[in-house]
């Protein structure tokens, strides 16, 4: 089931806020825990039992590390088997949704148990339900164990009306992020791919880039805005995923602020028991590639995930040895300019079926198509045209929203009066765009 | 303060999640022409396809509370607030809507010229209808042929789609009608052409067919309907204003009688019941179905000639305004009837052929039967 769909919307979501609310607080987890598990069950039936069986291998083993420290290899081997299993393409072209975001929360779980930082949860019930929380199972953020453990005590988790209202107007936003935005950015970059190559022009191909940028952004900070505010309807406090990348100055900056739960995880996990930055140089090149080369693997098996971390590993490294130098001594504009450029680039690769597509794409940007033959394309054509002015001002109104113009006007004076209303008329154009609209599932389901 | 947003905030989500629940389930949208999909059937194998999902996505969409207007209001911000030249590919220019027909699908063109070919091989090939040339074929332009090059919208490549047919079905006579129709041609709201708009396509097919057409000037119009709304109105959900069905009649097309073999039912060249029914443009011929034939007593007192028309929707308002050279024209649908079926109904004995096909269909031929 997905968030930004009818079903969801209006029969599953209402259905499970009146029963949390209407049972008495110590069965709150189990409402929750059903739900979930209806939740992932109605979407992905055929892996409900992969997700099941790992949380009870994982729960019953953590019970175990305190006093069997090996226990963890075998926890930590069954939850990575199963991701690499299923990532690696071993099951065909089965892949449960939501398998790396569930199998980093468990690992969370059985390294901090490790490492003693937690004690075991006792609760099949509330580890079970910590796993498989529906706000934030298929996409994120991913929620550290630690972060949330107090939270699993239903007695002591709270629900203040602020929360309620503030986690609703959060989710609604999310829901627009996702319905208003990436998905008609989508739909530009449908029309890009579905356009026959003779078509294309340079200007075509530089805004299909900048349309799938925006659109991944939309679509998975607007899923992680929908999960915080989900969380907090329901008592939890979830980490932020995304603080406006494309503001950023810097590759570097652009990682403190994108998908920020999944860097945190790999800071914490990986970087940092490699010995991080205090180490020789070698092996801090070492670590960093470690890192980034996961980083890649963690979306999918596949060489362009690969080299699209990498990518990021050599532009953070070169940034910390003498990029970064040299880009202080820029304009800020050039800053700007320099961080855009690249990650639109790296979302060409990302989305890309392979790397010569990627070059291929990168290299029609550049105005090299074609180069040696005599089969370029030319800089802007009828169609490209056509599509650029019809979805112009979506273009403009997506800029704007990366930005945090809509933060600041969120401090005017009447600001907190109109929010109410505003969120009102987001839910029913959502709600239109969803009943006019056809099936689009989120980016990140596929990680 | 906060309580009392929270307050509305929560009633409009509560209440529009009653609606979903407490709303009666239709069965036809009117304005799209498509039956709504209905109550996914559940099952452990529809679970376990993941067809219940898509069904249920698909259910819950259809039969959402006030449907229609929330269409509208997704179209207006898309044309409004996002300024977006089309919204699901429909786009307005000239205050006729029309839909965006691209890319070209070489490929579709070739399935219904091969179909039709195999049609000649079959039936046709060794009757007088070959031997004195009376085969002819036509194509339709969609609205798009006047209307996309002044939106500056995508569109196919018409004159390489006319070459394709030409060069395709060299056995039939092609007839040009893109110099006798124009937007206006057009329902405003429609994809079909306008009988009332069509005399000088219809002369020019009576031209190179070598028909008289007597009496085509003296028709006489009757309005059938002032609030024709159109498909494309349904689909764009744009609130378009209507407009009137206008069909063009006289005693001779009075007189004639049509048989439907689909419903085995007798009838009139323009059935008015269907005013009411799902798409009021069925008023010609009873719309589209496999196998119609017209009968008209008063030509076959001066002539036995008679012609077979393959079309789609379009052949259905143009057949009545050839009436009157023939004592009995056939219309072949072949979306509905397979052609290896249709010597079990036709003799083909030298008739007439005309082969007249839209630009839209033959763009996405698919549906057509092999």
């Amino acid at each position: 089931m997905i968030f930004s769909s009818i079903p969801f919307l209006y029969y599953f979501l209402p259905a499970v806020i009146l029963l949390y609310f209407i049972v008495p607080k110590k069965m709150a987890n189990s409402v929750l825990l059903l739900a979930s598990l209806f939740f992932y069950g109605y979407g992905e039936p055929k892996m409900l039992p992969v997700m099941i069986m790992t949380i009870i291998a994982a729960w019953s083993l953590g019970l175990a590390i305190p006093k069997h420290k090996n226990c963890f290899y075998l926890s930590a081997a069954i939850c990575l088997g199963l991701l690499v299993w299923f990532k690696g393409g071993f099951a065909g072209n089965a892949l449960p949704a939501g398998i790396s975001f569930y199998t980093f929360q468990i690992l969370s779980y059985t390294i901090d148990l490790r490492r003693e930082h937690i004690k075991p949860q006792k609760s099949l019930r509330d580890f079970a339900m910590y796993v498989s929380l529906f706000p934030q199972l298929i996409a994120g953020p991913i929620v550290v164990y630690s972060t949330v453990e107090d939270s699993l005590d239903p007695l002591k988790r709270k629900t203040t009306a602020e929360d309620l209202y503030e986690g609703s107007c959060r989710f609604v936003f999310g829901l627009a992020k996702k319905v208003l935005l990436a998905n008609n950015l989508g739909q530009f970059v449908s029309i890009f791919q579905n356009t026959a190559a003779d078509d294309r022009s340079v200007v075509f191909y530089w805004a299909y880039a900048l349309a799938f940028s925006m659109q991944i952004y939309f679509d998975f900070s607007g899923y992680s805005d929908m999960a915080i505010g989900l969380g907090r309807i329901f008592g939890f406090s979830f980490p932020e995923n995304f603080n406006y990348p494309f503001i950023s100055k810097s590759i570097t900056e652009f990682w403190r602020r994108w998908h920020m739960t999944l860097g945190g995880w790999f800071r914490e996990y990986v970087y940092i028991p490699l010995g991080g930055n205090r180490v020789s140089r070698g092996r801090w090149i070492f670590n960093i590639f470690v890192v980034w080369a996961l980083t890649g693997l963690w979306h999918g098996v596949q060489w362009t995930f690969l080299t699209w971390g990498l990518y990021f590993g050599i532009l953070l490294m070169a940034e910390k040895l003498w990029l970064g130098r040299l880009l202080d001594k820029l304009p800020t504009w050039a800053q700007h300019l320099y961080t855009v450029i690249l990650v639109v680039f790296s979302m060409v690769l990302f989305n890309a079926d392979t790397i010569g597509d990627a070059a291929a794409c990168i290299g029609a940007m550049l105005g090299l198509a074609g180069l040696g033959t005599g089969t370029g394309i030319p800089f802007a054509g009828a169609l490209g045209s056509y599509y650029i002015k019809s979805f112009g001002t979506l273009f403009v109104v997506s800029i704007v929203a990366s930005t945090p113009i809509c933060r600041k006007l969120s401090q005017f004076k009447y600001a907190n009066e109109l929010k109410p209303v505003l969120v009102i008329v987001l839910l029913l154009l959502v709600t239109a765009y969803l009943v006019d609209g056809s099936y689009n599932p989120f980016l990140y389901f596929r990680f | 303060m906060k309580n009392i947003k929270l307050i509305i905030v929560a009633a409009v989500f509560f209440l529009i999640s009653a609606a979903c629940w407490l709303t009666p389930d239709k069965e036809f949208s009117q304005s799209e022409r498509r039956p709504l999909a209905q109550k996914p059937e559940i099952n452990i194998q529809n679970l376990l396809s993941g067809q219940l999902e898509s069904d249920a996505e698909k259910y819950t969409a259809d039969q959402f509370p006030l449907r229609e207007q929330l269409r509208s209001l997704k179209a207006l911000t898309e044309y409004g607030l996002f300024m977006k030249k089309d919204n699901n590919d429909i786009y307005i220019q000239d205050s006729h809507a029309a839909k965006i027909l691209y890319p070209y699908s070489e490929k579709s063109v070739s399935n219904a010229t091969s179909i039709f070919g195999e049609i000649y091989e079959s039936f046709i090939q060794d009757t007088d209808s070959a031997g004195n040339g009376r085969i002819f074929v036509s194509v339709i332009p969609d609205k798009g042929y006047y209307l996309a090059e002044e939106k500056g919208c995508p569109h196919i490549d018409y004159d390489k789609l006319f070459a394709q047919v030409i060069e395709e079905m060299d056995y039939a006579r092609y007839i040009d009608l893109t110099g006798t129709l124009e937007a206006d041609s057009y329902y405003r709201t429609d994809l079909h052409w306008r009988q009332e708009k069509i005399l000088p396509a219809a002369e020019a097919l009576g031209r190179a067919m070598g028909l008289e057409l007597a009496g085509l000037d003296d028709l006489r119009q009757i309005t059938a309907t002032d609030s024709f709304a159109g498909v494309y109105k349904g689909q764009s959900g744009l609130p378009l204003k209507a407009e009137p069905l206008i069909y063009l009649t006289d005693d001779m097309i009075e007189g004639c009688k049509t048989f439907n073999y689909e419903t085995n039912q007798e009838g009139k060249v323009y059935d008015l019941e269907k005013l009411s029914g799902r798409d009021p443009y069925d008023v010609f011929v009873s719309g589209a179905s496999a196998l119609i034939t017209i009968e008209n007593p008063e030509a076959a007192k001066k002539t036995d000639r008679e012609l077979i028309i393959f079309r789609d929707s379009f052949g259905s308002s143009l057949a009545p305004l050839l009436l009157s050279d023939y004592a009995k024209i056939t219309l072949v649908d072949l979306r509905y009837i397979k052609p290896s079926y249709l010597n079990q109904f036709i003799d083909f004995e030298g008739q007439d052929i005309l082969f007249i096909y839209g630009t839209t269909l033959l763009n996405d031929s698919y549906t057509i039967k092999r």
